[in-house]
């Protein structure tokens, strides 16, 4: 780390997540597609005086490429707005609200008022030639094992349209992902070594991963500001495995440190590639890149929202995985529970119905689903369908109701899977009190002397283990005293 | 609450509860709100309750960058003149208020517009006003007219542009088309849908074929615009049968009853249909126009009373948009127009009858109601676009000359307005 220092090293982290909601300015779905695209659109793109009326040196270098510009779109999921037909509709709720949700679990301040702004960008990749994107809150804090990272800035914005072909003078695009929520969050130059930069990046993904974000290949793109000192900033755009960043990074240093060499500290914007290496994408942008969004009025976050949202904050997996422990749930369990945000959901809503025993809820949502279905040679999924949450639901009130005992549970789930219903399922032979207790003086009559438990085995081999132990050994106790 | 001035462009600063915030000041259209421009480019709105301290630590300097842009005149370009109306087309954003506006000279146009210039010599430019569409009235559309007029009548110039509002645009276009007499040469309407500031706008395709089009060999007032979401060609529309047929697309304007014109592209046009050759000769202006005409919309259940309204007003003339082969209710009961319809045209006042379906022919004789009508003396105006109608009978009504002519001017084929060929 020492080497770092003496380097000058400083780092930011710029990542762009999608959010799991429809797109951000026309409500349209937000998910890829494979199949043939229904038709094809073809535009051009010219070079607009930014506001001050001088051509930023990124807009004025991609306009110099004077490309054709194709977009493939769909009748049934494609909309005006990606097809810059018609004006932006009002920010999506659900999607302002995740944004709002990552921001504050980033400890930022939002901004109360604020305004939807057009950043240019005309490499075809936005068929208006401008991306949405407003600024929604600043200054945050992630905690690292290295010390805090302050959060510059979080935004909400559309993603850009996806590359289908491109030769040297046709680009064809998809309009699929164009307008899809983006959340983009991007710290200030803090982190003072790659291990860092690595930590970060995690820590950040699993904030989002708390919060309604899409999962798999591409929806999160990840970006590093590195430099040396002598070396302006460079920026290296797409990990998608912040395990790559580290060796990524110093690769990144060794070529500053050759370039100072040769007095070539300009900095650009750069593909990181697979194999650590990073290739030359295009200059750094200037500014002078946006203006306001003039199809919108003020967006107003307000102060109910934001608090609405503070109550409603979901809990990070360390959060949840500390929670379980105390509760009582196995490491294993845990694991198992925390796999799936499915699984994690119907966990959190059986507790609520049932508090008294974690561990049990956790292995009927995970273990007992898939004991049950080697067992009767069904799909995970099948059993799902007939064991659904209602199912489940409904035999955990019967338990909170004390209407059946836990060791209950297993047989009656069976029950159901057999075909029984649930109700017919749920009447449990119940033995009197009463009844055992006679039982159990009959037992010690015929064997006396011996110790609760013993008692409490021949017991339990009697009933076949369909009495609940608890009670049983209350009896026992009490009979014995 | 602290004093809070500035103008629009001043750097500020303010301080707020926990933090201070520096960046430039822009207008707003919500009083309660300061909007500032931070140096990341964003703009935040900061509610005005929330400020403990304003001031403003850099003034606003006007950046007199008044390089005069030429405009590349030269002896082997053609000449053409433009009229710049308003409309999205001559709108731009203000970076220091944060609104938008107009174009406030030619220069800025040209700036907009370089291609334009480099293509043809814009011999005269003139702004007679700037005014969105939906605002312009029947005196618009005369000076717009006069205005064409001079260019047309200057022997170096081979046609006119004007620029324009979508919004009424096939108005204007149908008003030019009747206003304009002896056309000799191509007289030109675009506009754009799209915002110049951003690099998706259609304005420079619509400009660049507009510009073909004005030299072309068409001598007769044409809709040039996107033909359609592409950006490959434009479609040249005859101006008395074109309309704005969706709020926001860029092929918003469809040729109605006929094919358009011509395919034009930005440095080639494919005739689509017959149109008037260029000529030699001097245009004039007959814009006599009576703005005591009114637009009816036919619905079920209608009051007919609502054309007693405009008897009692004055009014000369009414195209009633009718239904289906032309109908509006004429049953027994207090909901039929037939009394109200007698009563106006023996007072004199006109009354038409246009499609409210757009496409196809209006005919009375099919069912009875429709003969019933004409034989009232209800003018039954074809396959006429019921705006083209408005404008046409405002016209047809200004002419004191043809106060006894009104039916044969009306259903008489003065620019190509009806279709006596539908194909489709």
């Amino acid at each position: 780390m020492q080497k770092y220092n003496e380097l000058g090293f400083k780092a930011g982290l710029e990542i762009h997540q999608q959010l799991d909601t429809p797109k951000l300015f026309s409500g349209a779905p937000s998910f890829l597609r494979n199949d043939e695209p229904h038709y094809l659109i073809e535009r051009k793109l010219h070079a607009v005086a930014g506001e001050s009326g001088t051509v930023d040196s990124a807009v004025a270098y991609e306009a110099h490429l004077g490309k054709q510009f194709f977009y493939e779109g769909y009748r049934d999921t494609t909309s005006l707005v990606e097809l810059d037909e018609e004006p932006a509709h009002s920010i999506n709720e659900e999607a302002l609200n995740t944004a709002l949700t990552v921001a504050l679990l980033l400890n930022c301040e939002i901004y109360p008022v604020t305004q939807v702004m057009r950043k240019t960008v005309i490499d075809g990749s936005n068929t208006s030639g401008f991306q949405r994107t407003v600024l929604i809150a600043h200054d945050g804090k992630i905690q690292t094992s290295f010390g805090d990272v302050r959060v510059a800035t979080v935004c909400l914005e559309e993603d850009s349209a996806r590359v289908i072909s491109r030769d040297k003078n046709k680009v064809v695009y998809r309009l699929d992902r164009l307008g899809i929520p983006l959340v983009e969050i991007a710290t200030y130059p803090d982190l003072h070594n790659p291990e860092q930069v690595k930590e970060c990046a995690l820590k950040i993904g699993e904030i989002l991963r708390a919060c309604k974000v899409k999962r798999g290949l591409g929806t999160i793109r990840q970006d590093v500001n590195v430099s040396i000192k002598g070396h302006d900033r460079v920026e290296i755009k797409g990990f998608q495995d912040p395990k790559m960043m580290i060796k990524t990074i110093d690769i990144e240093i060794d070529r500053q440190i050759d370039n100072i060499k040769k007095k070539k500290t300009t900095g650009d914007v750069r593909n990181a590639k697979e194999d650590g290496t990073s290739e030359f994408l295009r200059p750094m942008p200037g500014a002078d890149r946006m203006y306001p969004e003039t199809d919108l009025s003020l967006l107003r976050i307000g102060r109910q929202r934001i608090d609405h949202l503070k109550k409603h904050l979901p809990k990070l997996k360390t959060d949840i995985r500390d929670e379980l422990r105390k509760k009582g749930v196995s490491e294993d369990l845990i694991e198992l529970v925390l796999d799936e945000s499915e699984v994690l959901d119907e966990f959190h809503t059986f507790l609520d119905i049932y508090p008294i025993d974690a561990n049990l809820i956790a292995k009927m949502v995970t273990l007992w689903r898939n004991e049950f279905a080697t067992k009767k040679k069904k799909t995970f999924y099948q059993i799902k369908e007939i064991l659904s949450e209602s199912v489940l639901a409904e035999v955990l009130r019967e338990l909170a109701d004390e209407n059946i005992v836990s060791s209950d549970v297993k047989p009656i789930l069976i029950k159901v899977l057999d075909g029984s219903s649930v109700k017919d399922a749920l009447k449990v032979e119940k033995i009197d009190d009463n009844e055992i207790e006679k039982e159990i003086r009959s037992i010690i009559k015929e064997k006396p002397g011996m110790r609760a438990n013993a008692y409490m085995g021949m017991l339990m081999a009697k009933h076949k283990g369909k009495l609940d132990a608890k009670k049983a050994m209350e009896l026992i106790n009490k009979v014995l005293s | 609450m602290v004093d809070i001035k500035f103008n629009f462009g001043d750097k500020v600063k303010l301080r707020l509860a926990h933090e201070e915030v520096e960046g430039i000041a822009l207008e707003s259209y919500d009083n309660d709100v300061i909007l500032i421009k931070l140096k990341s480019g964003y703009n935040i709105g900061i509610p005005k309750e929330n400020i403990l301290d304003f001031h403003v630590i850099e003034e606003f300097k006007a950046n007199k960058r008044t390089e005069k842009i030429t405009f590349g005149k030269s002896k082997d370009k053609q000449s053409i003149g433009m009229v710049i109306t308003g409309g999205t087309i001559a709108a731009k954003l203000d970076s220091r208020t944060g609104g938008v506006s107009w174009l406030t000279d030619t220069q800025e146009f040209v700036k907009f517009y370089p291609k334009v210039f480099e293509k043809v010599n814009v011999k005269k430019i003139s702004v007679p006003f700037m005014v969105a569409s939906e605002n312009m009235t029947s005196e618009h559309w005369i000076t717009i007219a006069e205005h064409v007029k001079e260019m047309l009548n200057d022997p170096e110039i081979k046609g006119v542009i004007v620029t324009h509002g979508t919004d009424t645009l096939h108005y204007t276009s149908s008003a030019l088309s009747f206003f304009l007499r002896d056309l000799k040469k191509p007289v030109v309407l675009t506009f754009s849908q799209r915002s110049i500031d951003r690099a998706s706008s259609d304005a420079e395709l619509n400009l660049e074929c507009a510009v073909e089009m004005s030299l072309s060999n068409c001598a007769e007032v044409v809709l040039v615009g996107h033909a359609t979401q592409n950006d490959d060609f434009c479609y040249a529309y005859r101006g008395t049968k074109v309309r704005k047929m969706h709020s926001s697309r860029r092929d918003a304007f469809k040729a109605i009853n006929c094919e358009p014109i011509a395919k034009v592209f930005p440095n080639k046009i494919e005739f689509l249909s017959k149109y008037n050759a260029r000529s030699d000769g001097l245009t004039k202006v007959d814009s006599s126009f009576s703005d005591k005409v009114a637009l009816v919309y036919y619905y079920p259940g209608q009051d007919p009373s609502i054309l007693d309204y405009y008897l009692v007003q004055g009014y000369r003339g009414i195209v009633i948009v009718a239904t289906g082969f032309g109908h509006v209710a004429t049953g027994d009961d207090e909901h039929s127009w037939i009394p109200h319809i007698k009563r106006l045209i023996k007072q004199g006042v006109a009354i038409c009858f246009a499609p409210q379906t757009f496409y196809g022919r209006l005919n009375p004789k099919v069912y009875s109601p429709g003969r019933e009508l004409e034989k009232l003396g209800v003018i039954y105006l074809e396959d006429l676009l019921p705006e083209t109608a408005l404008v046409k009978l405002g016209w047809v009504l200004g002419h004191k000359n043809w106060r006894s002519l009104v039916r044969e001017k009306m259903i008489d084929n003065v620019c190509g307005e009806f279709n006596e060929l539908l194909t489709e």
